[in-house]
């Protein structure tokens, strides 16, 4: 797992990238207790969402989740592959797994989530 | 805070999008009152209830549900045909430990039923998957099996091989709160074409069964019992509402309804 991730208490992690723009998964924690997944739905590019909006949702045998954009921005990138390889968010969530990549707002929002050793705890919890 | 009780409302027959919208606000009522809620309620008549994300074409190539209402659920999981069933929502804040993977609170709700069903003489137990299930993605609920689900012996479901599944349930995991359908199966529901039929709970209790009286076992008295073995697993009791849910949130469900009344939600995928 990357040092510079972040993460919102709803299980996404966010990254910032070097052009500016952030790479959004889940952790591997929320992977793993949805258990097998079966279908997933993603944001059009150029969605523009607030911080806790939807950005799409996931099914697994027995439930569906919301996923939850970390930060307010654009979505400027989506993996479309990932809906038909979604073993893909099991064996590498913070890799291959990533979702959308978004163009913030405002970076300063990053600072309203939980670094790693927080989120770890959130999940022990 | 810690919810000192379970709240029960059983509510009357509703329509398919009135019934879902309610359930959306008791998702809403169990953040509120921080602790587990549920409601009982029926159908104004006989319904199908799709997965989240079910192709409506599955529906629409299934002859034996011809005519029927459909409604989309925002919880995953197959087909329901409500009419003959113990249809419920269950919903707890995502911090309760119930609310921490889909597993816990299905099991615990699952597992408090066959507490119930073994009282009625009926073996229930939780199911274990095997290489021999039927397909995990089959359109109808009652025809898949997934870990959790209460079977019981063979008692005549059609296709079902082993053994045969009398409850199951699915979630909606929202922000904050966990939203739970399930339905437990009391008899075959006669108002399908026979390939969508399963057989219920009347179908393994001695005596004059139906959907309203199994066996002399009344649904109401079934759930009072459930519901208190739920309770009681958390070390609170079950408290009836002295009124149904929708008394004095008729407005707020009418105006969620018109999501799933909307051909757009049903027709979404």
């Amino acid at each position: 797992m990357a040092a510079n991730l972040k993460f919102a208490k709803t299980h996404e992690w966010i990254r910032p990238d070097a052009d500016g723009l952030a790479t959004v998964g889940v952790s591997s924690y929320a992977v793993e207790a949805l258990t097998d997944l079966v279908f997933m739905q993603l944001p059009p590019v150029g969605k523009k969402v607030k911080a806790g909006e939807s950005i799409g949702e996931i099914e697994s045998v027995k439930a569906v989740s919301d996923l939850y954009a970390p930060v307010s921005g654009e979505i400027v990138e989506v993996n479309t592959a990932l809906p038909s390889q979604l073993e893909t968010l099991g064996k590498d969530p913070y890799g291959a797994g990533w979702i959308v990549r978004i163009r913030p707002d405002a970076p300063s929002e990053l600072e309203n989530l939980m670094d790693q050793s927080a989120y770890e705890a959130l999940v022990k919890s | 805070m810690t919810a000192a009780v379970l709240p029960v409302w059983w509510d009357p027959a509703g329509d398919g999008p009135g019934n879902m919208a309610a359930d959306e606000l008791l998702a809403d009522e169990a953040e509120r009152r921080g602790g587990p809620v549920v409601r009982i309620y029926g159908w104004t008549t006989t319904t199908v209830s799709l997965g989240a994300f079910q192709p409506l074409a599955e529906a629409e190539a299934c002859p034996a549900i011809a005519g029927l209402p459909l409604v989309r659920r925002p919880s995953g999981g197959g087909a329901i045909i409500h009419g003959s069933d113990l249809t419920y929502a269950a919903a707890v804040p995502k911090g309760h430990p119930w609310g921490s993977t889909p597993q816990a609170l299905y099991d615990a709700m699952h597992e408090a039923m066959a507490t119930v069903l073994g009282q009625m003489g009926v073996a229930a137990r939780l199911h274990v998957p095997t290489d021999a299930d039927p397909p995990a993605d089959a359109f109808l609920c009652f025809a898949r099996r997934s870990a959790g689900d209460l079977v019981t012996p063979p008692h005549g479901s059609p296709a079902s091989g082993g053994d045969a599944k009398i409850m199951g349930s699915a979630q909606r995991r929202l922000g904050t709160a966990v939203l739970q359908h399930g339905s437990l199966l009391l008899a075959t529901n006669t108002s399908v074409g026979q390939e969508a039929r399963h057989s219920g709970l009347a179908d393994l209790v001695p005596g004059n069964a139906s959907s309203n009286d199994v066996g002399g076992w009344q649904a109401r008295r079934i759930a009072d019992l459930w519901l208190g073995r739920v309770a009681e697993s958390l070390g609170i009791v079950r408290e009836f509402q002295p009124e149904p849910f929708r008394i004095g949130r008729e407005d707020a469900i009418e105006l969620r309804a018109i999501r799933f009344r909307d051909p757009r939600w049903t027709g979404r995928r």
